[in-house]
């Protein structure tokens, strides 16, 4: 599982390789924290490589969403494949990201 | 300048650092209180005075001050409302917090005759405790603010008096902005009655009286008709719930011909047991222990949208509708109508 964060003027793009599982999560909770501190931006969890995610990874994405909510920033989650769609919907999340 | 006022001047270059302390002082208690009182305003500011205006001042009418501090505007402290009514319960916050000059403070709103309009503010010469100098407090509404600033701008800052026609306009000016000002109070009341009505309503059980809207739809949600269903659907993973915003749910409601809030509490009831079926069909082999609590409202809209007939195509749709138009909805209204046709729901439609 690999994190990259990159910074495109007010976009913040964190980009999501591989699965996140439960054992990823730890790791990715760690690299992700950069994006707690962000004021006033638009963070993208680009999941274009990002092929399974567990509750863990749920609960990661949700995490960066209640911190950037606290510090005016927006989350947009993008290009999530069918299976992770459907996590999505079956676990009603849809209602809590944008998605694109 | 004479000495006297020359004397004032240097007393005041002297002062400028308490003055700055006592506008800092009076700002930050001002903006504590209304946090507490749970006010929101347009702005809240503050300025001492300049040396360049005190000049201007003394220029004008030194002999009027025997020290610097019987000059009451030195640090001048500003709240501007977006409700007339709000003016007067920040005055009233005021006079708890500071010590009011009667005397020397001005309600300029009823300075007016029957038939003049023009400059509408509050002005309190006030104290804090702890400080040798007095302040202004200034308190007046959005609308009045406008008025000022540009009469301020047009005539008395240029110091040239302006012909009788346009003060007449620009009084003519502040009667519309008083009516306006009355207006915004005026709905604003009766918006807050309306809701006052609807979650009596709401909590009497009279839904069909109360029709669906924006409004009503948070004081339905409020009541948490959904809490039930959501915990039968958390309970099949033991899944913690996370609140979810259900506010885009509403257009999906008015699609699915609802028009009041009974007819939502109808449509939540009739389908409440498929939604669960159709939650468990879909969770109970996974491992997942997360859900939102749109998980409930959702399954039931697509199980209305199954039951209705309006196969892929009336997913799809709600799909967008819930989560914006995007290629991916087909195909997972593909996935979901493929996995709830083998739940009897479905069976008995067919």
């Amino acid at each position: 599982m690999k994190t990259e964060i990159t910074h495109n003027g007010n976009q913040v793009i964190a980009a999501f390789a591989g699965r996140l599982d439960t054992a990823a999560a730890v790791q990715t909770a760690e690299d992700v924290k950069p994006l707690m501190e962000l004021d006033h931006k638009e963070i993208i969890l680009d999941c274009t490589a990002l092929e399974y995610i567990s509750s863990s990874g749920l609960r990661i994405f949700l995490s960066i969403r209640k911190e950037a909510a606290a510090h005016g920033s927006k989350v947009i989650v993008r290009n999530i494949n069918s299976d992770i769609r459907q996590v999505f919907v079956m676990t009603g999340f849809i209602s809590l990201f944008e998605i694109q | 300048m004479d000495l006297h006022c020359e004397m004032i001047m240097e007393e005041y270059r002297a002062a400028v650092p308490e003055l700055e302390r006592l506008k800092e002082a009076v700002l930050r208690t001002l903006r504590d209180a209304l946090d507490r009182n749970g006010l929101i305003v347009t702005a809240v500011e503050g300025r001492v005075k300049t040396e360049e205006s005190l000049a201007g001042k003394l220029e004008l009418k030194g002999s009027k001050y025997a020290t610097l501090s019987d000059i009451t505007d030195l640090v001048g402290a500003r709240i501007i409302t977006f409700y007339t009514d709000d003016v007067d319960r920040i005055a009233s916050m005021a006079e708890q917090l500071f010590e009011i000059d009667w005397n020397n403070s001005v309600d300029k709103r009823k300075l007016h005759q029957l038939d003049s309009f023009g400059y509408n503010s509050l002005h309190y010469i006030c104290r804090l405790p702890g400080f040798d100098f007095p302040f202004e407090l200034q308190l007046r509404t959005t609308l009045q603010h406008a008025w000022a600033a540009i009469n301020h701008d047009t005539g008395y800052k240029s110091g040239i008096e302006i012909p009788r026609e346009y003060m007449r306009r620009m009084n003519r000016l502040a009667g519309i902005l008083e009516m306006a000002d009355d207006e915004f109070s005026r709905i604003r009341s009766e918006i807050t009655d309306y809701r006052r009505r609807v979650q009596a309503l709401v909590q009497n059980g009279k839904l069909d009286d109360v029709l669906l809207d924006g409004d009503t739809f948070r004081s339905y949600i409020q009541a948490k008709p959904l809490d039930a269903l959501n915990k039968r659907i958390a309970a099949i993973n033991q899944a913690e719930i996370q609140e979810a915003p259900m506010i885009r749910y509403l257009r999906v409601l008015v699609a699915l011909q609802c028009k009041t809030l009974g007819d939502v509490d109808r449509l939540i009831h009739k389908y409440e047991a498929d939604a669960y079926l159709l939650a468990r069909h879909q969770l109970g082999n996974t491992d997942i222990d997360i859900i939102s609590s749109a998980i409930g409202l959702q399954n039931i809209c697509i199980v209305c949208v199954l039951t209705s007939g309006g196969g892929k195509i009336g997913l799809e749709r709600l799909f967008d509708a819930l989560n914006g138009h995007n290629s991916q909805n087909a195909e997972l209204a593909e996935m979901t109508y493929k996995l709830a046709s083998g739940l009897p729901f479905m069976q008995k439609q067919q």
